[in-house]
């Protein structure tokens, strides 16, 4: 309770920017099982928020909730000036095609080749576009993540890191101004893992996205991060950036940095 | 009253089902439609099953024929084996012997393609492309098992009818001619039609069944092995229930 | 996007293939069924259609030429058969046709026969009606069939009374079935021929004692004086002499049917087979069985007089006596081995 009472004022005091996702008094659960309760929480542009918790303190479900794909309870969720919760189908298309997802298990269509999994969300979201446009934006996302030789594997002959450098290329072909990262590293050997993270500050970089980063890796946060939330037991705990953390005294916290 | 644990969930699954189910025919037939995707998976399931259930086809002919030529040796009807031959695979083997083969292959597929998109998060991953992965995934499917069984029971039965009339040669001589003219002197439309017609409820039930379990499959690789499975089962066991109601159907209709 | 074009073909070529045989198989099924072609109506009233039904086929002098479109009942006594007829049947179709309802094969589908008639009349117009014929319906041939069973029934049953009598005739059957015949036959023929030795001890005797009387030597001498008793008693040895003879006659009668039903025996003809062969040699066994019954009947009965007669009686008390010795010593030399 005393958490929630200080994280309020935390919150008003860094929005002198822009937000780009806002969310109020989140509340999901799943069946009986409570797994958001009153989150609050802000992104604005340009930011780079990571968000820390154990397996099963919400995190995850946050940003699907954030991206439409879970619906909540209760609450709002401001996403670049709309309620995605109020959002019809069409409109939360056209939400999502700002908003770039990369998913744990990287998600990608095991059907298709790389390079139809690049053009997948290309053709979904924008029917005209031309063969060469189409062709000319696969090849500069997979030159981005270096791996242009590539482009006509399945992706089942990739290494993990290969795969996880397609499926970010996939999520970022879109220009998104937003990009959620759901656990981008876990799952890859530390030196794969930290190439992801530098080439996700690289490339938050280089297109200006905002970014909501869900790990409990430590290294991929300091890398990527400019602030980090604390969630436990689906409430925002404490948020600051990495080294306020890292000094807490809190025994929750510390338990992150060890 | 307290039902058991099975008992629940029988309950369930058959609710969510039928849930499922409606969701297909309530979005399945309103845009946007996915016809790259409906002709890829027509291919799939329909041009790529052809050497199974041909094979399969071509064996069940030969066989029945070489099994049926003693029996009917004894009553002296030998020469009615190609219409007694052909009745039985117009009419009933044809049609479930095949949707059966096609639920092994296709449904199995299905289950475990949708089910290990669905734990890879494939289909989330879908969803946030702009793609409605109900309409990209299932309703393809579903169109397509439905369309394309059909399709392969007539080619299967066709296949079937070849292998028998090569049975008949095996141990007497009748040429191509008088075998094929007595096997459709002996069908009636009557005979074709309930047969023909059933097996688009057999290939909903295959695609149906696949769709539903691949997409609530469980977490983890074993949910994908059993949504594979259980999607084989029970399409499989769907197929004889629909082959059943069918046959009252068609008899009280007086169709027989 | 050339390999999805290339698929597509594939599956096109696919899916026309499956269409082509569906509807190759609908026009199959349907050349019968006249749903394709055209085709004229002609009509036929039947007082019974032995289980005729709307898709029977037609044929005109054995060629297929349509289907039965409808069997209307037009009154109690009345059904109207319509026929739907290739229209290139049309000019061969008379109108005094005759139309017949039959049956494909023996167990096959009931059809309408239409038989031409020669006579040239002009060809049929649609919606005709042709004359029919009654036609012998499986059940009228099963109600002569069925006569013809219950003649069959009575004669059997006659065949079998008939046998039943050969059968329950035992004395035949025990002869027929008796493979101890030859030897009951060869013991009788032992016994008769005992029998005429004892006949000839008897005889001898009687000749001693006859002597004896006529002489007037013992008991009975002086008894007897009386010379009629013995000219009976000669009388009665002449009948036992004469009876003797005839043992014997019989004798040799029995030992010839012995000797070949031995005969048949040992060929394994057996004598049932050799007796019903020869019906003659039955008809023989029996007379001589018939006689030697009454010979030794009639011996029979002499012996008893003779043995009741109290001059004899002392004699053949003797005799039996040697009788159960010499039966003793045979049990003997019998048991002995």
């Amino acid at each position: 309770m005393q958490a929630e009472q200080e994280t309020i004022p935390f919150i008003q005091r860094v929005t002198a920017q822009q937000p780009v996702i806002s969310i109020h008094h989140l509340y999901k659960s799943f069946g009986t099982n409570a797994v958001l309760i009153d989150l609050n929480f802000l992104l604005n542009k340009g930011e780079n928020v990571a968000v820390l918790g154990k397996s099963g303190s919400g995190k995850s479900v946050m940003i699907k909730c954030i991206i439409g794909l879970l619906r909540p309870d209760s609450g709002e969720i401001n996403v670049l000036g709309k309620e995605v919760t109020t959002l019809n189908q069409e409109e939360l298309d056209r939400i999502r095609v700002r908003v770039g997802f990369l998913f744990q298990s990287n998600a990608l269509y095991d059907s298709m080749t790389v390079r139809e999994n690049l053009e997948f969300p290309l053709r979904r979201h924008w029917i005209q576009i031309t063969p060469a446009e189409s062709n000319e934006k696969v090849m500069d996302a997979l030159t981005n993540v270096g791996l242009a030789h590539t482009v006509d594997m399945m992706p089942a002959e990739l290494s993990g890191g290969m795969r996880k450098r397609i499926a970010l290329a996939r999520t970022l072909i879109l220009n998104p101004d937003i990009m959620l990262y759901d656990e981008p590293t876990t799952g890859l050997d530390p030196i794969t893992g930290r190439e992801i993270s530098q080439l996700m500050a690289e490339l938050g970089e280089k297109y200006n996205t905002s970014s909501v980063i869900i790990s409990h890796d430590m290294n991929c946060i300091r890398t990527t991060a400019d602030r980090v939330v604390m969630l436990i037991d689906g409430r925002c705990y404490t948020e600051g950036k990495y080294e306020e953390l890292k000094k807490s005294n809190d025994p929750n916290v510390k338990q992150f940095f060890e | 009253m307290v039902l058991s644990k099975t008992w629940q969930n029988f309950f369930r699954e058959t609710g969510e089902m039928s849930r499922f189910t409606w969701r297909f025919f309530a979005h399945g037939f309103k845009p946007r439609y996915e016809f790259a995707e409906f002709f890829r998976q027509c291919f799939l399931i329909g041009y790529k099953s052809l050497p199974l259930i041909g094979l399969t086809g071509f064996i069940l002919g030969l066989v029945l024929t070489l099994q049926l030529r003693p029996s009917l040796i004894d009553y002296g009807v030998e020469s009615q084996l190609p219409a007694m031959v052909g009745i039985a695979i117009v009419r009933e083997i044809g049609p479930v012997i095949t949707a059966l083969i096609f639920a092994g292959k296709i449904g199995s597929s299905i289950g475990a393609e949708l089910g290990s998109m669905k734990v890879t998060e494939q289909i989330d991953a879908m969803e946030v492309s702009g793609t409605n992965p109900f309409k990209y995934l299932v309703v393809t499917r579903v169109l397509a098992a439905t369309l394309m069984l059909p399709v392969l029971v007539i080619l299967s039965d066709g296949i079937s009818l070849y292998g028998s009339y090569l049975g008949v040669n095996i141990r007497g001589i009748t040429s191509f001619n008088l075998f094929f003219k007595q096997v459709f002197d002996a069908l009636s439309f009557s005979d074709l039609s309930p047969a023909f017609i059933k097996t688009f409820f057999f290939g909903f039930a295959v695609g149906m069944i696949g769709c539903y379990k691949g997409y609530n499959s469980q977490k983890g690789t074993e949910g994908v092995g059993r949504s594979a499975n259980s999607a084989v089962v029970v399409s499989s066991l769907l197929i004889f229930i629909i082959d059943l109601v069918v046959v009252q159907v068609t008899d009280i209709l007086g169709l027989n | 996007m050339a390999k999805r074009t290339f698929n597509n073909i594939k599956l096109g070529i696919f899916v026309l293939a499956g269409l082509v045989l569906l509807i190759f198989a609908l026009y199959m099924i349907g050349r019968d069924a006249n749903l394709f072609g055209s085709n004229f109506v002609l009509k036929a009233r039947f007082e019974n259609v032995q289980g005729l039904t709307a898709g029977n086929n037609i044929r005109y002098a054995g060629i297929q030429v349509g289907t039965v479109r409808r069997v209307k009942i037009l009154n109690d006594t009345l059904i109207e058969v319509t026929l739907l007829i290739e229209e290139r049947m049309k000019p061969f179709i008379h109108k005094n046709d005759i139309v017949s309802i039959g049956t494909d094969g023996l167990m096959g589908n009931k059809l309408i026969n239409i038989v031409p008639a020669k006579d040239g009349s002009p060809p049929v117009k649609e919606d005709d009606i042709l004359a029919t014929k009654k036609t012998v319906g499986t059940e009228e041939m099963m109600e002569t069939l069925n006569k013809t069973n219950l003649n069959l029934v009575l004669i059997s049953e006659d065949i079998k009374n008939t046998i039943r009598r050969i059968n329950s005739s035992n004395a035949l059957w025990k002869i027929l079935d008796e493979p101890t015949l030859p030897d009951n036959l060869r013991t009788s023929m032992a016994n008769i021929q005992k029998t005429t030795a004892e006949a000839n001890e008897v005889v001898i005797g009687l000749h001693s004692i006859i002597n004896d009387v006529k002489n007037g030597k013992g008991s009975l001498g002086a008894i007897l004086t009386d010379t009629s008793i013995a000219s009976n008693l000669n009388d009665a040895v002449a009948k036992i002499q004469r009876v003797g003879d005839n043992a014997n006659q019989l004798a040799d009668e029995l030992t010839n049917l012995t000797r070949q039903v031995k005969q048949d025996v040992n060929n394994g003809k057996g004598t049932v087979n050799a007796l019903l062969k020869d019906s003659s040699l039955v008809i023989k066994l029996n007379s001589s069985l018939v006689n030697i019954e009454q010979g030794t009947a009639g011996f029979n009965q002499v012996m008893e007089a003779l043995k009741h007669n109290f001059l004899l009686r002392g004699y053949f008390r003797k005799l039996e006596k040697e009788k159960k010795k010499e039966e003793a010593s045979i049990n003997k030399t019998v048991s002995m081995p």
